[in-house]
């Protein structure tokens, strides 16, 4: 004879727990083995690779620069990169839209052989939607908005912006070409997340690059000496607001 | 968009719960999604079906989903407020000292299973889901 019972179980557990605990493992790690680890997020198309490209070099003068690429396909981002003399790893998700902190595990345990690194620079999967709600360990998050993207996209896609702790306006020598509102694109992006820092900066004209460098750089110090940064990503900015 | 890997997850938590039972089924779960978790309910529901036809362990379970608007609260006033578009900037007096009191949440928060009798420790559905779940994602 076979019977059976039914059982209610309270579970109360985030989804992402899995990619949210192992998120935090890593920046745990990193943030012991001194390295400072930067999530790059934007629209495909917006300036993340021509910022790395445009940046890195100087970077890479007095610091260890590390970056893993993520794309649905293609190598191409990673041999950009490299062609600067910086060690680059690909991470082709073949058709997931964002990064996953498993994805990135696996990939830095490759990358790190080249190492070590001061800062791991991640550009993630093009795309302001699926992106924002992992958290891949990184100490900072950052969102790049394009001028020719206009100035609504921060209304437009809350989350990303909401989760992110700096906002590079890129491609600003186009500004005379487009009708975009720097002042409408900074209101909305700090209605979202007050204490949001803002740059405006043009990978061709190398406006505004420093400032971000050196925004990089106090950051890379505070968690050197002990800060943490980012305590659980995409949410953190509840707790710091 | 990524309502598919959020299903992923949601299944992977699912088997280790039933493994953990001992459960041969999961009859109902309930979910929370909150208006700014980034997910869009109906295409979550959307995913769980795609999987049900797939995972023997979801074949007959049914999904409830509850959505939670967004609440936001003043630091400095206590307002509460549910903007519309999200803003996290107090509209009584300002502030940006604010914080999220409910609507980012993406919570599994129970689950009705069955569990066979009498074999409590029979482990319910080892690995072999998971060539199923490759295809999908």
């Amino acid at each position: 004879m076979s019977s059976s019972e039914t059982r209610q179980v309270k579970v109360l557990d985030n989804i992402l727990k899995a990619n949210d605990y192992l998120a935090r493992r890593l920046r745990r790690d990193w943030t012991e083995q001194g390295t400072f680890v930067v999530n790059l997020l934007s629209s495909p198309g917006s300036g993340k690779t021509s910022l790395l490209e445009a940046t890195l070099p100087t970077l890479q003068q007095r610091l260890r620069v590390g970056v893993l690429e993520g794309d649905l396909e293609t190598e191409r981002d990673a041999e950009r990169i490299r062609a600067k003399g910086i060690p680059a790893l690909q991470i082709t998700t073949g058709g997931t839209c964002h990064l996953e902190s498993h994805m990135i595990e696996q990939a830095w345990e490759q990358l790190r052989r080249e190492g070590p690194f001061d800062i791991l620079f991640i550009e993630n999967v093009g795309n302001l939607v699926c992106p924002a709600s992992y958290d891949l360990g990184e100490h900072l998050r950052a969102v790049l908005l394009s001028v020719p993207e206009g100035d609504d996209k921060p209304a437009k896609y809350p989350k990303a912006f909401r989760s992110a702790d700096a906002c590079l306006i890129t491609k600003c020598d186009l500004l005379p070409h487009f009708d975009f509102d720097l002042d409408a694109a900074r209101r909305q992006a700090q209605d979202l997340r007050p204490d949001m820092q803002l740059f405006q900066t043009s990978a061709t004209s190398g406006q505004g690059l420093d400032e971000w460098l050196d925004f990089v750089d106090v950051r890379f110090r505070e968690v050197r000496s002990g800060g943490a940064g980012r305590e659980s990503g995409a949410s953190a900015q509840a707790a710091t607001t | 968009m990524h309502e598919l890997s959020i299903m992923r997850a949601l299944f992977e938590q699912l088997e280790d719960l039933a493994r953990k039972h001992g459960a041969s089924r999961v009859i109902r779960l309930e979910v929370e999604v909150g208006a700014f978790s980034n997910v869009v309910p109906e295409l979550l529901q959307e995913a769980f079906k795609s999987f049900r036809q797939i995972e023997p362990l979801l074949a007959q379970a049914d999904m409830d989903l509850k959505k939670l608007p967004l609440v936001i609260e003043c630091r400095d006033c206590g307002d509460r407020f549910s903007p519309s578009p999200v803003r996290y900037r107090c509209p009584l007096c300002g502030s940006g000292r604010t914080r999220t009191v409910q609507g980012e949440e993406l919570l599994l928060r129970d689950v009705e299973m069955e569990i066979p009798d009498p074999q409590p420790e029979t482990p319910s559905k080892p690995k072999q889901a998971a060539t199923n779940q490759e295809a999908l994602s």
